[in-house]
């Protein structure tokens, strides 16, 4: 039942391609044919790739870690923790991704010197700072309602214990967050990794640039649908596994709560 | 109670690290030494160039850059007897790249206009120079641009040629970003024609692909295109070292070879350049 319209979605994805390369066939009988042109740059646009996997990979965990904190400040006792903690994860998680991707390409430095040895910044990596912010406060969110969604009973119990507030968040409520964030988390991740193409803009050289490059390289029009259509069947096989485990997960917390 | 202190510390040290992450940073200090000096230490020349801008500067499969300002780069880095290294640019981002130093040198095919000189330090003399022009097909023989008035043209966003074509014969213009998305906009008949540079057209019309195309209005505003160092950089070592490769190249000839290695149709501007600098003595 729940795996018929993820065998359709396969199906569409491959339909994608297969008539994208007809559509270029019919289009140009003259020069090599399209697949050839697209085996001749794939290692190229694959090289691309592996750099938007890298991409959200880095930004997904840095996101991470520092939304555990800014979520767990959102629903810290203090006023003067929470309040700075709401505002930041309102605010990053409202601005568009391009303007705060813009915003760390042109701000950051793309030169470091620590000590005495001076490190430049690959302008990747600083997209990837630009990634991170709107990760870090979606992640804040995430933990944020988790944490509120443990029933208050856990914390009178854990407070009858004499533990800590520390202690009790992290060894009572966060372990039982655990299982409700991750179907988010990975959601979240996809979204990421689908949007590191806005990184082109910036002029990463990640998979939509080289494909950009590829296509103003060949100058042949009739290539551009199946090149367009092998870069989205490619993020298709990346992000449809995680999409598959998030709705299993999904199922399995239900099961959980429910039975 | 420490716990919590510690606690109250750690979140209170992570919100400051992402405030400072999105803090505005002064903009790259810049190198206040000299360049030339500077690029001969480091053994390495930074070089925005195209990488989606056949034949001027494009990629080959292998990833490596390739085309006529690939060559010249090339050039300038053996004379300094340094390594090249390619930064791709495109044109909304070549001049802030050079002004925050991420590149010394910018060669771009970056038209030499006031606005322009303003931000960045162009080179003089002019390495190369076209015009814009409008790829018709066939069946429109018009000579005449007004013609065009009220229609469509397909354009490549933020060309220079996009805004006075616009106020001169008000056309209307449909941008795209790359040339593979307005090849195929103007093969769906999306638009009347293509407005782009004069000399690629003629690349165009030369490869047989277009044969149903043609180039029958005259060529506008012949502009000559300028390479570029950092505007402070323009009056010292490096910006006059620069204006010397280029003297050089135009009176040795070998910004014509180069053209022609590219498959690009002579320029004539190139030809008066060569013309008139070279050796008067036989």
């Amino acid at each position: 039942m729940t795996r018929a319209p993820d065998g359709k979605a396969a199906g569409f994805a491959l339909l994608l391609v297969v008539a994208g390369s007809a559509w270029a066939q019919a289009a140009a009988p003259a020069a090599d044919g399209a697949l050839t042109a697209l085996i001749r740059w794939a290692p190229l646009i694959g090289q691309g790739f592996v750099l938007n996997v890298l991409i959200s990979v880095i930004a997904m965990a840095v996101g991470t870690l520092l939304g555990l904190f800014l979520g767990l400040g959102q629903v810290a006792p203090s006023r003067w923790v929470a309040r700075p903690a709401v505002a930041a994860t309102q605010f990053f998680r409202n601005a568009p991704w391009l303007v705060l991707l813009f915003y760390c390409i042109f701000i950051l430095p793309f030169r470091i010197t620590l000590f005495g040895t001076t490190v430049d910044v690959p302008n990747w990596l600083r997209a990837t700072a630009g990634l991170t912010l709107p990760v870090m406060a979606n992640v804040s969110e995430i933990v944020r309602g988790a944490v509120q969604s443990v029933p208050s009973g856990q914390w009178e119990g854990a407070a009858s214990l004499a533990l800590s507030r520390r202690k009790t968040l992290w060894l009572v409520i966060l372990p039982q967050c655990l299982k409700r964030m991750l179907p988010p988390w990975m959601n979240l991740y996809a979204i990421l990794l689908m949007s590191t193409p806005l990184a082109s803009i910036v002029g990463v050289e990640e998979a939509l640039t080289m494909t950009r490059n590829a296509l103003g390289a060949e100058r042949r029009s009739e290539l551009l649908i199946p090149f367009y259509g092998a870069l989205l069947v490619a993020f298709f096989c990346a992000c449809w596994p995680i999409a598959l485990a998030t709705r299993r997960l999904e199922a399995y917390a239900a099961r959980e709560r429910t039975g | 109670m420490t716990s919590r202190t510690t606690r109250r510390w750690a979140i209170a040290g992570a919100l400051a690290a992402c405030l400072g992450l999105a803090a505005p940073l002064p903009a790259a200090a810049q190198q206040a030494g000299d360049t030339l000096s500077r690029i001969m230490r480091e053994g390495v020349l930074k070089v925005g160039v195209r990488a989606d801008y056949r034949p001027w500067g494009f990629r080959n499969p292998a990833g490596e850059f390739v085309g006529m300002e690939i060559e010249m780069a090339k050039d300038v880095a053996a004379t300094l007897g340094v390594r090249p290294e390619f930064v791709p640019v495109v044109a909304a981002n070549r001049m802030q790249f050079l002004a925050q130093g991420q590149i010394d040198l910018m060669i771009a095919t970056m038209s030499d206009t006031a606005e322009r000189r303003r931000v960045v330090g162009i080179v003089h003399p002019n390495y190369y120079s076209s015009g814009f022009n409008v790829l018709l097909p066939k069946q429109v023989t018009t000579t005449d641009w007004n013609a065009l008035r009220g229609r469509q043209l397909c354009a490549i966003q933020g060309a220079w040629y996009n805004r006075p074509a616009t106020e001169r014969y008000g056309v209307e213009i449909l941008a795209f970003t790359g040339i593979a998305e307005v090849e195929t906009a103007l093969r769906q008949r999306r638009c009347v024609g293509w407005l782009y540079d004069d000399n690629l057209i003629a690349v165009m019309l030369a490869s047989g692909q277009w044969s149903d195309f043609h180039m029958p209005l005259p060529s506008q505003s012949d502009t000559p295109w300028g390479l570029a160092v950092r505007l402070d950089d323009l009056d010292k070592p490096w910006g006059r070292f620069m204006s010397g490769m280029v003297a050089h190249w135009h009176r040795s000839g070998k910004l014509l070879a180069w053209e022609k290695e590219a498959g690009i149709a002579e320029s004539a501007f190139l030809r008066r350049m060569h013309e008139a600098l070279k050796d008067h003595i036989q």
